[in-house]
């Protein structure tokens, strides 16, 4: 599979040309176009494994795309305006923010973790993903995309992380010194990492997004 | 203290270094990252050296903010001995501007403000009538003193040098030089114009000074949007 990222940063839109026979995986509604060649089959991988994903603000179905007799192409893009990146499974692999993970090779397995108890608070970290495997992981962020390495320690909020290295060693907690303050600074929850490795961060938080515009819109009629 | 704004205009980020003992005050809920070495610590967003009066008039005005408003207002303060660094980010998609004060005054509108370093004193006015029909809020946000502010905004931040007079449209305001003073009035046109042009209600500046407006408008995103709403 080779992936084109065009329309960076803000538009960014992942065109995939597929070999005759070549699988691409997607997360459902993130298709923009496909040539004609190429088909598509909608799997949940299992109940178990749907509903685990529909639990991660992910969708149950995920849409796997072949192309049939010839080469193929299609296109993916995120809800939000945001950037795109590809990254590599194999010698490393990765954590994912649920939300961000948009395509990946049939051969990189995508699987969903909990992220315990304390994730549970956090709206980003309750499920993410993590990578085996070997192949290509297509993410698409909300914002900017900014590669960070990762050496010592680093302090990161939830809500902007997009993904992150699994050799990384992390922690979600407060973001203050107790949890009064936490809630007040309106930080909510942050992530702890320790270790050497690469993170993406998103310069924009989805959830801060929504809450700011749905606070100005006019309360709905009961 | 360095900076840099990357990502501009849209998704504006700004990366800030701090050497040891320097203090930057965001925004509550605008960190992105920081290095772990930066300790965060919340605080009331009371004038400098307000002493007990002013910090109870902060509150009030707080409390009556979260009420008219749900702005917040908190800031967080972060620093540390050995120094390290911080990234801030707005919530909407918009630019950043760092703005150098020297012993002048500048007055944005309450959503504006991102950080301040340096002797910078933010003091919460009351805008009164004209501010709430100019759709800046009831509040604006006065800062002086010596050092470094960040203001951002929805859209992209212009520059413009107000020679004697000149017109904003209601909501595009980000902030202007305190020399300068502004009233409402309408758009012109007379009542047809009033009613419907679109532009019924204008700040007319007058004086000598910058003016600096966004290129998008809260307030218009947000009457475009309802209507698209499900009841």
């Amino acid at each position: 599979m080779q992936v084109n990222l065009l329309y960076r940063p803000s538009q960014s839109l992942a065109q995939c040309w597929l070999q005759a026979g070549e699988s691409v995986v997607a997360e459902s509604g993130a298709m923009v176009g496909m040539s004609t060649n190429v088909q598509m089959q909608t799997q949940s991988g299992g109940l178990m494994k749907g509903l685990k994903r529909l639990f991660g603000g992910e969708s149950f179905f995920r849409n796997t795309f072949t192309a049939q007799g010839g080469q193929g192409e299609v296109l993916f893009a995120t809800p939000l305006c945001g950037d795109m990146a590809v990254l590599d499974a194999g010698h490393k692999q990765w954590c994912i923010q649920s939300s961000a993970y948009v395509a990946s090779s049939p051969s990189v397995d995508v699987k969903t973790k909990t992220g315990g108890f304390k994730g549970m608070f956090s709206g980003a970290g309750l499920f993410m993903l993590e990578t085996s495997g070997m192949g290509q992981v297509v993410i698409g962020t909300f914002g900017a995309l900014e590669q960070v390495q990762v050496d010592g320690s680093m302090v990161i909020d939830t809500g902007h992380l997009a993904a992150w290295e699994s050799t990384l060693q992390y922690k979600v907690g407060k973001s203050g010194s107790g949890w009064i303050a936490s809630f007040l600074s309106g930080e909510g929850l942050v992530c702890h990492f320790e270790g050497q490795g690469t993170v993406y961060l998103q310069s924009r938080n989805a959830a801060e997004y929504g809450s700011t515009i749905g606070g100005l819109l006019p309360p709905r009629e009961q | 203290m360095q900076h840099i704004v990357k990502y501009e205009p849209t998704f504006s980020m700004l990366q800030v270094s701090l050497a040891p003992g320097e203090t930057i005050i965001a925004e509550a809920g605008s960190m992105v990252a920081r290095s772990a070495s930066l300790s965060m610590e919340v605080k009331l967003n009371a004038g400098k050296n307000a002493g007990f009066f002013g910090k109870m008039k902060a509150f009030f005005i707080a409390i009556i903010r979260k009420i008219v408003g749900g702005e917040t207002f908190f800031v967080n303060h972060f620093s540390s001995p050995q120094g390290g660094w911080v990234w801030l980010a707005p919530s909407l998609s918009g630019g950043i501007r760092p703005i150098q004060l020297a012993g002048n005054s500048m007055i944005f509108s309450a959503g504006a403000f991102l950080a301040s370093a340096g002797d910078i004193d933010l003091k919460m006015r009351w805008g009164g009538l004209r501010a709430l029909l100019a759709k800046e809020g009831a509040f604006f946000v006065e800062a002086s003193g010596n050092g470094q502010i960040f203001v951002t905004s929805y859209g992209a931040i212009d520059e413009i040098q107000c020679n004697g007079s000149y017109i904003v449209d209601n909501g595009h305001i980000v902030g202007f030089d305190s020399s300068l003073d502004f009233k409402i009035r309408s758009g012109g046109g007379g009542l047809l114009g009033f009613m419907a042009s679109g532009e019924g209600i204008v700040c007319e500046f007058t004086g000598q000074g910058k003016i600096l407006i966004q290129s998008r408008n809260t307030s218009a995103l947000v009457d475009w949007l309802t209507p698209m709403l499900p009841p």
